[in-house]
């Protein structure tokens, strides 16, 4: 009895060893290595490389695919939760199981069809072209490409809450004589608002990242569609190791006001959802 | 008739939930839908409602067809077998919900919560989750919310089945004289037969999706029209070879016989036995507690026949041979059902 207890408490510190080992080499390091590279020259040459135009535009270009992501899976995300918790249609088995496949393919696969699908070799480009739509090597390539990473992540976080719950409140609301959209407001959106602003959070941390994809389609034009992952890259390829880690630098700020909302999120929803 | 079901079916896949039902309920009458789990009630119930469409048949309420018309604008209370209290709002807001919809200004929408509130005695909870209420008191605000607007009909979904025994017993007699005192015309489901003898005026029998019978509490109960209501009530034991028993007339082919426990008088040996001639001798195998006596099962024949005895009676053994005599039983042949007298009630008695 008491040996086994020893040998279980082994176990346990064995383990959480090396789980902090782990993140701590795996994860702490590389972040450090980042910030004290950024900081290497001294802040002078840390500010310079951040509020470079190019940087500057990076980031704006970052934050906006990261708000069409955002906005559009939002849309996506709650109809098809709804739809695939709420009614039976038939193809309901295909819709679940196309909305994982951004997950499964590689990024870089993905950029590849978009850039076939709109690019010079595909039949829809002299269509485009008239209607003087550019998408490949353009800003709404790199969007679709963010858009289409993100895609499963709000719907993802969603269906397990609406599955779990049934409809009967719907009913009842509906039985009172409550349109859908009041249904929605009143009765659906407070049961998984803590779900869908981490499906939100999670999309948005993902979307910010995005490099594959995004870099098929880019064309790596600097100041136009570069984003920061991009922009990081084309300076560490050009020696400019500063810079890229000061650029990555932000990256990192962002990131972590990211984990920050997450566990905010996750902690405030799983309090409130534990009083009821 | 108030509201009126005319050849309703309604399947799920190849599953006929609904088979041809039809019925009737007068204005103001507290029907109960009874039938075992799975037998089509909710079914039916949320057809009525509209949350549901029936593949045919016609459901008239108040004179109109309202097949078409949209469960939102039918302006019907349902009580939700769940209760389906939106978890979000506070009593108040729960029960207020229905009347914010219809645009009632914010004053008279107070008085009538309130109002509810002190009707289904939920004052001083009106600020509380419904996660923050025992279960009867959620099936309380689910009455009084959907009471809130004034339904014409309330359809009640085994509105106890949650709720503890206890519980269960005040809430019945509670609900039938707050439906009395409102007039408001109300079925409620439920698959618990002691609970549509108590609470309801007039009781609809399901079976497999259809009805079987439709009559009041007394009626259905001592004039069972089919096998499967003979066999619904009470505590029936039930049988398949009727020569078993002396002193029934003879009705010819028997598919089953059925004796309820409260057609079954058993004595010891050293008490009386009115109708000592036309007893059967029987062994005591199992002797259950319950609340309101003993509950014997009796080896008659070859056969378990369950009884019951008070608790002022002597008190009885297992192992104890005892004197068994069966008043009334009920002969199923097909779907007919003929209730027998025990021949020793119709003979003089001879006293020795
Ligand atoms: N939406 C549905 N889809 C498929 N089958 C259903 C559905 N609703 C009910 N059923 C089936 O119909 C039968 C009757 O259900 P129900 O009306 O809920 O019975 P009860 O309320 O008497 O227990 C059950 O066997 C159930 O599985
Ligand atoms: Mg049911």
């Amino acid at each position: 009895m008491n040996k086994e207890t020893t040998s279980s408490k082994v176990t346990k510190w064995v383990l959480i060893s090396i789980s902090f080992i782990f993140i701590a080499l795996m994860l702490l390091l590389p972040l450090i290595t980042v910030i004290i590279e950024a900081f290497k020259q001294g802040w002078d040459v840390y500010k310079q490389a951040v509020v470079d135009d190019y940087t500057v535009h990076a980031v704006l270009l970052t934050v906006e695919a990261t708000v069409f992501a955002v906005i559009i899976n939002t849309v996506f995300g709650l109809s098809a939760a709804w739809s695939l918790t709420k009614f039976n249609f038939k193809g309901k088995k295909i819709l679940t199981t196309l909305i994982d496949l951004p997950v499964t393919v590689s990024p870089i696969i993905a950029g590849l069809i978009f850039l076939l699908t709109f690019g010079r070799q595909s039949p829809l480009f002299p269509i485009l072209q008239d209607l003087d739509i550019k998408i490949v090597f353009a800003v709404p390539g790199i969007v679709l490409a963010t858009i289409f990473v993100t895609f499963p992540f709000i719907s993802r976080e969603l269906i397990p809450v609406l599955e779990s719950r049934g409809n009967d409140e719907e009913e009842a609301a509906a039985l009172m004589g409550a349109g859908g959209f009041t249904i929605f407001r009143k009765v659906t959106f407070p049961h998984i608002k803590w779900a869908f602003l981490y499906g939100v959070v999670l999309c948005t941390a993902r979307a910010m990242g995005e490099f594959g994809a995004v870099s098929v389609l880019s064309g790596h034009l600097r100041g136009k569609t570069n984003t920061l992952p991009l922009h990081v890259e084309i300076l560490f390829n050009e020696f400019q190791y500063v810079p890229a880690f000061a650029v990555a630098s932000i990256l990192v700020v962002m990131a972590i006001i990211i984990l920050i909302l997450r566990s905010v999120i996750e902690y405030t929803g799983m309090r409130k959802s534990n009083v009821r | 008739m108030y509201v009126e079901l005319k050849n309703i079916n309604k399947s799920f896949g190849n599953f006929k939930a609904s088979n041809d039902v039809s019925f009737g309920i007068e204005k103001g009458k507290l029907i109960g839908l009874l039938g075992p789990s799975g037998s089509g009630k909710t079914t039916i119930l949320r057809m009525i409602a509209g949350l549901e469409t029936p593949d045919s048949g016609d459901i008239i309420v108040n004179d109109k067809v309202v097949n078409n018309v949209p469960a939102s604008k039918r302006g019907i209370g349902f009580v939700f077998q769940s209760y389906a209290l939106f978890r979000y709002m506070t009593v108040f807001d729960n029960i207020a919900f229905g009347l914010k919809i219809q645009k009632v200004p914010e004053n008279e929408i107070k008085e009538r919560v309130l109002e509810l509130v002190k009707l289904t005695g939920l004052s001083g909870l009106e600020n509380r989750y419904p996660s923050q209420l025992s279960g009867g008191q959620r099936q309380r605000v689910a009455f009084a919310r959907a009471l809130a607007p004034n339904p014409k009909l309330l359809l009640l979904d085994e509105p106890f089945a949650a709720i503890d025994a206890k519980v269960r017993h005040e809430l019945r007699h509670w609900l039938k004289e707050m439906i009395a005192k409102l007039g408001v015309t109300s079925i409620f489901v439920t698959h618990d037969q002691d609970e549509a003898i108590e609470v309801a005026d007039e009781i609809i029998i399901m079976n497999k999706g259809g009805i079987d019978q439709i009559g009041n509490p007394l009626e259905v109960y001592s004039n069972p029209k089919t096998a499967f209501v003979a066999s619904f009530f009470g505590q029936p034991s039930i049988f398949k070879d009727y020569n078993k028993f002396r002193r029934f007339d003879p009705v010819g082919e028997v598919d089953q016989v059925i004796v309820r426990p409260e057609f079954v008088k058993v004595t010891k040996k050293t008490e009386t036995q009115k109708y000592q001639n036309s007893a059967e001798e029987g062994v005591v195998t199992d002797v259950a507690f319950r609340g309101t006596g003993l509950e014997l099962t009796i080896l008659v024949n070859g056969e378990n026949i369950t009884a019951r005895r008070r608790f002022d009676q002597a008190p009885i053994e297992v192992g104890e041979k005892v004197d068994v005599f069966i008043y009334r039983i009920f002969a199923t042949a097909g779907d007919k059902v003929y209730p027998l007298e025990n021949q020793s009630l119709r003979e003089p008695v001879v006293v020795i």
